[in-house]
């Protein structure tokens, strides 16, 4: 796990008493939980449920956690383990005797590695975006929308002649790039890599 | 970060992230914001240590019987809360017994009060239909906080 400096000052922040950092790390980490709880296959009220717990176990360990940088890993693990007794306990009510399907139970913890690194690469790459200049998200996002706009609909909206287009998206990424909110991910990044895109989409 | 990325590589993996975010449903971020409402309580947290729903699962896979009460008792360092839940009422007790009162808190942030009497015992009423956790404060000090209920 790679040791974000920007996680272990909101965490310090959150555990103080800051409400604005506990925001941003329930927006850098609700999709890290949320897609846990997809794996789990849950309904929309066993997501609520198992999310209210997972914050709120959270909230209690604020100033407790040993390695804040680490807390991608206890969110995964916890919200796993929240999810493991939402299953188990429908299993048991629903299917008395009758054993419980392992399918459903079972989501290894290669998958769940995996979506660590998932949301952290993401909430690093969104931090990044975040702090770059109104124009570059303007056009970065127009570029991205879907359909992306053309670079006609692009010169019209943002007023960018349409020669400028391409080398502006590329001092933009370049930005991007070189942003301090991406200082240090690449640990373990091959391994998403080669799988290519997002699992389970 | 990957500074070896192409463009059209990292703005691939931008629009990813950006969706990966834009997938989780609005109500699911607000619900963790509204968690810090409870940071740094000062109460004391008792524990879960017994729930009869875990020896009635055993029991109605032996003997497919139900048990009619629901018995569930939390502990902290200084007390326990014994709750029984039957269908109509939740019922309880603080033991030792002291006089105080007791708060209902629900996860929408609704809290409610009740009396607990000289012996300690309760009425929660109506039983919440979602999750709730139970303050108990007293006169001595005492400031206990149960975990969350689901009835």
């Amino acid at each position: 796990m790679r040791d974000d400096p920007q996680v272990v000052a909101l965490v310090t922040r959150a555990s103080g008493g800051d409400q604005d950092a506990w925001y941003e790390l329930v927006d850098r980490y609700a999709p890290l939980v949320y897609t846990i709880c997809i794996r789990y296959r849950l309904s929309n009220h066993d997501i609520e449920d198992v999310g209210q717990n997972v914050w709120l176990l959270l909230v209690e360990q604020l100033g407790k956690l040993r390695e804040p940088a680490a807390l991608p890993g206890w969110l995964a693990t916890t919200t796993a383990r929240e999810c493991l007794r939402v299953v188990t306990a429908a299993n048991k009510s629903e299917r008395l005797g009758t054993g419980l399907d392992d399918s459903v139970l079972f989501v290894d913890d290669t998958a769940i590695d995996e979506e660590i690194l998932m949301a952290e690469r993401n909430a690093a790459l969104r931090a990044a975006f975040a702090e770059l200049p109104p124009r570059c998200q303007q056009l970065l996002s127009m570029l991205l929308s879907d359909p992306p706009h053309s670079y006609a609909e692009i010169h019209v909206e943002l007023g960018i002649p349409v020669g400028s287009i391409g080398p502006q998206r590329a001092r933009c990424l370049d930005r991007l790039r070189r942003s301090s909110a991406f200082a240090g991910l690449g640990e373990g990044e091959a391994k998403i890599d080669a799988r290519g895109g997002e699992p389970g989409a | 970060m990957r500074n070896d990325w192409d463009d059209e590589r990292l703005l691939v993996a931008l629009g990813e992230a950006i969706k990966a975010s834009e997938a989780v449903p609005s109500w699911f971020v607000e619900t963790g914001k509204n968690a810090f409402a409870w940071h740094n309580i000062d109460a004391e947290l008792a524990q879960l240590t017994y729930d009869s729903n875990e020896d009635k699962r055993e029991a109605a896979v032996m003997r497919s019987e139900r048990a009619s009460i629901r018995a569930l008792t939390f502990t902290s360092a200084h007390l326990s809360l014994e709750l029984e839940v039957t269908e109509n009422s939740l019922l309880g007790q603080i033991i030792p017994p002291r006089a105080g009162t007791l708060e209902i808190h629900t996860r929408t942030g609704q809290i409610s009060t009740t009396e607990v009497d000289e012996i300690g015992c309760f009425a929660v009423d109506p039983i919440p239909d979602s999750p709730f956790r139970l303050r108990c404060r007293s006169a001595d000090g005492t400031d206990v906080l149960t975990g969350w209920i689901t009835i």
